[in-house]
């Protein structure tokens, strides 16, 4: 139970999310990269991009980050165009829009980098907030029927 | 004199005032916490604009009046305001002051260029006949970007304290967690912006006359 609310609430799990100290304290980190240590080379290179200082990534680290964000960006806009999509372009939008909520929370809002109780609470809020349209949604659709 | 001791809070880099017993900065579980809950304000606001979505009873509708390529835009200006903010933070911490000025600076202009988008939008729909009054779908949408406006425009002030104060030199690497909290909820505006985006304009762009005319008279 003890090392469960560690976990929570402490960063020195071994967990996924629990991503590295610097490349100065840990070397060679299990799980830094998004692949784990498994593909050596792109291993190396998250290293070398996301360690700066503790807690926090490079420059280059985030504007890889902002490139990444203009791309889906971009990705969105192009598939908004596609006529052929039809009922798909729901499913598609949702994945896109999600991928960079993750994005900017996970690495511009540190959440990836820090500790995990933050994370808890933004996800509880977010369960909370799903709890609210879904109410509505239900709500709307009795009071139609 | 063990209580004692596990309510200390001690301070560490950037400022953070951590308490020994949760290990916890008190000032940024302050800022999620707050967050958590605007969460759940645009949360109901983001329900109601679907709720109501594909039920207004006259035009304008979305298919004739939402402009997706200028949005686009602003929404790239928005995203790039959140590269410069983090940006601000790391030069901040490190103590390069030019380059943290210039980041401050540089997210209080990106961020002033999506109100002005916002005010050509506001301005252009309510010349094409799309007020708050018009319908459902101007209701919802005016009260949804207008409340999201509203947070922009607090953080570009926000900012421009904080900017001033680094300029004085009262905002530095051992005190960068107010830049940090303020980064938060910079970040936060854009990820609403994000939902907004996606479900107002790309998903519902192409809403027209609802199907059947008034789907929920029976």
């Amino acid at each position: 139970m003890s090392k469960f609310w560690s976990n929570i609430l402490f960063h020195d799990g071994q967990g996924w999310w629990d991503l590295p100290k610097t490349q100065w304290q840990e070397p060679s980190p299990a799980m830094e990269g998004p692949c784990g240590a498994g593909a050596t080379t792109i291993h190396r290179f998250w290293s070398w991009l996301s360690a700066a200082g503790m807690h926090h990534g490079t420059p280059l680290f985030y504007t890889v980050i902002g490139v990444i964000l203009a791309v889906i960006t971009v990705v969105e806009v192009w598939a908004f165009t596609i006529e052929q999509l039809g009922s798909m372009l729901i499913p598609v939008m949702l994945i896109l829009a999600l991928a960079k909520f993750v994005l900017v929370v996970a690495f511009f809002m540190h959440l990836r980098f820090d500790r995990k109780y933050y994370a808890w609470v933004f996800a509880a809020c977010m369960v909370l907030g799903a709890a609210v349209f879904a109410i509505a949604l239900a709500l709307t659709t009795f009071h139609g029927a | 004199m063990a209580t004692a001791e596990i309510a200390q809070d001690i301070k560490t880099d950037h400022g953070e005032v951590i308490n020994v017993s949760t290990g916890l900065s008190n000032k940024k579980l302050l800022m999620w916490t707050f967050l958590g809950s605007d969460v759940m304000f645009f949360g109901a606001f983001i329900a109601t604009f679907l709720v109501y979505r594909n039920r207004s009873m006259v035009g304008p509708y979305p298919a004739d009046i939402l402009d997706i390529p200028i949005t686009s835009v602003s929404t790239f200006v928005l995203l790039m305001s959140s590269l410069a903010m983090v940006l601000a933070l790391s030069y901040v911490q490190q103590d390069r002051k030019g380059l943290g000025t210039f980041w401050i600076f540089a997210v209080v202009f990106l961020g002033a260029i999506f109100m002005g988008f916002q005010f050509y939008e506001f301005r252009l729909f309510a010349m094409e006949g799309l007020t708050p009054r018009t319908n459902l779908f101007g209701t919802t949408f005016f009260i949804l970007t207008g409340l999201h406006g509203a947070h922009v425009t607090i953080g570009i002030f926000w900012l421009i304290f904080l900017g001033y104060a680094h300029i004085k030199g009262a905002l530095r690497s051992d005190n960068a967690i107010d830049l940090e909290i303020a980064g938060l909820y910079w970040h936060f505006v854009d990820i609403v912006w994000i939902v907004i985006f996606t479900v107002i304009y790309l998903i519902s762009a192409r809403d027209s006359v609802p199907p059947g005319g008034m789907p929920w008279v029976h």
